[in-house]
């Protein structure tokens, strides 16, 4: 479903992602993981279309997707989280929802209940997320207003508001309690038996072993190991990495 | 394609009720001079009007006298004073009080048998008023 | 009514359109200081067709809001692409060539043996159309208040509606919007379009309201007070710019108090709230609240009247 050919993004002298290959199959969960400063996020903000990239080819299911804009990969249904929670503050947990619902069904809305209010499909919809995620006693809240694993809860709301084909999931559990990683780890289990492809970026180790499917490794912008949860457990590169005897 | 014929017809809807111009109306023509009325910013001006076509002075209307500055659109808002006739023909008399030296836009306002506004562009300074030369810089803000 | 009273509310209702121009740019995290310009395209155009070509009013001032909207556009395609403070010198510099553009222009035609029309820096005289229909200035201020209450009613409708909430996102966050599939050039052009035909159309109404525009009256002034509307009364609804209007044109204007003094205490009141009230006072969090209050209030009362039964 996705393919990064051998992409690289250089901040200068930085070389954040330095020339990875890494393919996400449709309806698995692919997990993430490295150091800090390892290139995780940059390469969901690559895939995003946040920054261009320095170079390499970005194919998703078999188009070429290096050069569109941000909007049109939304389109696609390539939808994210961010590490740092990033909502409209200003707006209410409704109204985040509403406009990241702009997939395909509402597309097909007639023009009225586009612009105004949604259609009942779509208002159906929303509710259905809010029920989801626990967050429907406070659908007239502004945002900036939820505590802090609301906003966490809300921004993954939003991002499968798009109905996304892939989720590009950013350290989702940084912040969060054991409770919290518990359900979140039950939502994650949800979403693959529904049938979302997800790429999942985590440091909660637990998390990512017990949820992926597959786990690649990442260090200094390099791909060091990829494989099934218990072989990249084991791998020595791996060790080394993350023991920082290097 | 079809926003543009209703927004069309809306214009049209909008336009049909217009009233009609009066032409052949007569028009005032002004000539202002200020001077300081001794007060910081009180000026007394007098207002000579007349037909601006014919030039005969239009006497016996309601005359009132406000101003703006041109430099600040519609934020100052002094309030319009009546003016007094005089003796001389045409010749009006008014005491304005201003919000701040500069350039000032006075607006005359003519009730009566002729209604019209007639604007003098004046600068008032501390100590006199002159006309508003189109090359005389800014003044004001 | 009093004459007074209807200057000064004409003119808050004229200012009101510039400032809900503004505002509307504000909302998308535009920081424009050249919607005058707008202003004085649509005074002039709106007063050509009415004084030199014998249009009526509407149709005018019409066509002054097209001219607005279009100049907008053709602007906001190469400038909207600036970034923060780029885009609001771009837009400075628009607007002052705009001005230097009217002080050249001049174009007249002979209306009864007396040349009217556009004449440089001596600026355009005998936009008296409402002389000329006998408009009482009291009706022509119920005009300027039904559209404005048009453009509100425009504006609380916007807020509704989705193309408000994305406005909003743009103004937010853009690059998030842009991650909710928004394409965010068009948006910011579309808002620049409607903000450019607002204030054409406060230009056209002034130009009628006092009969005469010249290039000056469309100094950087005029665009400055129009931002400083929305960022003292607030930017959480489209009454917040009118009642930075309201301050700063009814009242610190009726306190005679501050004459002279007034830039300086309008300068002061700004810088303060900047600081205080970043977004103004009728912010979003305060229209959030207002709005629950309400609705809890209505939800409340059937909740009781049901529970009477
Ligand atoms: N916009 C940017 N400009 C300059 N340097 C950047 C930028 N974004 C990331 N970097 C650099 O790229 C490197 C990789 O950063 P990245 O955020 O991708 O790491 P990460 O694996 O997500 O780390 P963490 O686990 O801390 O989230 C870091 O050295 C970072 O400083
Ligand atoms: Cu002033
Ligand atoms: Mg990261």
């Amino acid at each position: 479903m996705l393919d990064l050919q051998g992409i690289a993004k250089h901040f200068g002298g930085v070389h954040a992602v330095d020339g990875v290959d890494l393919t996400v199959k449709r309806g698995e969960i692919l997990g993430l993981i490295g150091p800090n400063g390892s290139g995780k996020s940059t390469i969901v903000n690559l895939v995003s279309g946040l920054f261009p990239l320095t170079s390499g080819r970005i194919l998703f299911e078999g188009d070429d997707i290096s050069d569109l804009p941000s909007h049109a990969r939304v389109g696609l249904g390539i939808a994210r989280t961010f590490q740092n929670i990033r909502l409209f503050g200003q707006l209410s947990v409704w109204q985040n929802l509403w406009v990241a619902q702009n997939s395909r069904q509402q597309r097909q809305e007639v023009f009225f209940k586009r612009w105004f209010g949604g259609s009942a499909g779509v208002q159906a919809e929303i509710e259905r997320t809010l029920e989801f995620f626990d967050l429907a006693h406070k659908r007239h809240e502004l945002a900036a207003n939820l505590s802090f694993g609301e906003q966490r809860r809300l921004e993954f709301a939003r991002a499968i508001s798009a109905r996304p084909n892939l989720l590009l999931l950013d350290e989702p559990a940084a912040g969060m309690n054991a409770e919290e990683v518990d359900q979140l780890d039950a939502r994650i289990r949800k979403m693959r038996d529904d049938g979302f492809t997800v790429l999942l970026i985590e440091h909660h180790v637990e998390l990512v072993m017990s949820v992926a499917d597959r786990i690649a490794v990442l260090n200094f912008g390099r791909k060091i190991a990829e494989g099934p949860p218990a072989a990249v457990q084991d791998d020595a590169a791996v060790r080394e990495a993350y023991l920082g005897t290097r | 394609m079809r926003t543009i014929v209703c927004m069309l017809v809306a214009v049209a809807a909008l336009t049909a009720g217009y009233p009609q111009a009066a032409h052949g109306q007569v028009r005032a023509k002004a000539a202002v001079t200020c001077v300081s009325a001794g007060q910081v910013l009180e000026y007394d001006c007098t207002i000579r009007l007349a037909n601006a076509r014919s030039g005969e002075p239009l006497s016996g209307l309601t005359v009132s006298v406000g101003a703006d500055m041109p430099s600040m659109p519609g934020m100052h808002n002094v309030r319009a004073v009546k003016a007094t006739e005089q003796a001389e023909k045409g010749a009006y008399k008014v005491r304005l009080e201003l919000e701040m030296h500069g350039d000032w836009a006075v607006q005359i306002d003519l009730r009566g048998a002729v209604r019209d506004r007639v604007i003098s562009m004046l600068r008032f300074e501390e100590a006199d008023v002159t006309d508003v030369k189109p090359s005389s810089g800014r003044r004001g803000h | 009514m009093d004459d007074y009273l209807v200057s000064v509310l004409s003119n808050i209702g004229v200012i009101s359109f510039v400032a809900l121009s503004a505002y509307l740019l504000l909302l998308t995290g535009e920081i424009s200081f050249g919607q005058q310009a707008f202003f004085a395209i649509g005074a002039y155009a709106a007063g050509m067709a009415t004084a030199m070509w014998g249009w009526p009013l509407a149709l005018g001032i019409a066509w002054g809001a097209a001219v607005g909207a279009a100049c907008a556009v053709s602007l906001g395609i190469p400038t909207l692409r600036l970034r923060g403070l780029q885009f609001s010198i771009a837009t400075l510099a628009f607007a002052e060539m705009v001005r230097i553009l009217f002080e050249l222009f001049r174009y007249q035609v002979d209306i009864d043996g007396e040349p009217v029309g556009p004449n440089g820096t001596d600026g355009f005289r005998s936009i008296r159309y409402i002389f000329d229909h006998n408009i009482e200035t009291f009706d022509f201020m119920m005009l300027i208040y039904t559209m404005l209450a048009v453009t509100l009613a425009g504006f609380m409708l916007l807020e509704r509606s989705r193309l408000g909430v994305i406005f909003r996102m743009i103004g937010e966050d853009a690059t998030l919007a842009s991650l909710q599939g928004i394409a965010v050039a068009r948006y910011k052009v579309l808002a620049a379009g409607i903000a450019g035909a607002l204030a054409a159309v406060g230009g056209g109404l002034y130009a009628h309201l006092t009969t005469y525009v010249e290039p000056r009256t469309f100094d950087v002034m005029l665009g400055v007070h129009s931002l400083a509307y929305g960022l003292i009364g607030g930017l959480g609804t489209a009454l917040g710019p009118l009642l930075g209007v309201v301050i700063d044109v009814g009242l610190l204007e009726s306190v005679r108090l501050f004459a002279g003094y007034r830039m300086i205490i309008f300068g002061g009141l700004v810088a303060l709230l900047l600081i205080f009230r970043p977004r103004g006072l009728l912010d979003e969090r305060l229209v959030n609240r207002i709005g629950r209050l309400f609705r809890n209030a209505i939800s409340g009362s059937t909740r009781t009247g049901r529970g009477s039964r």
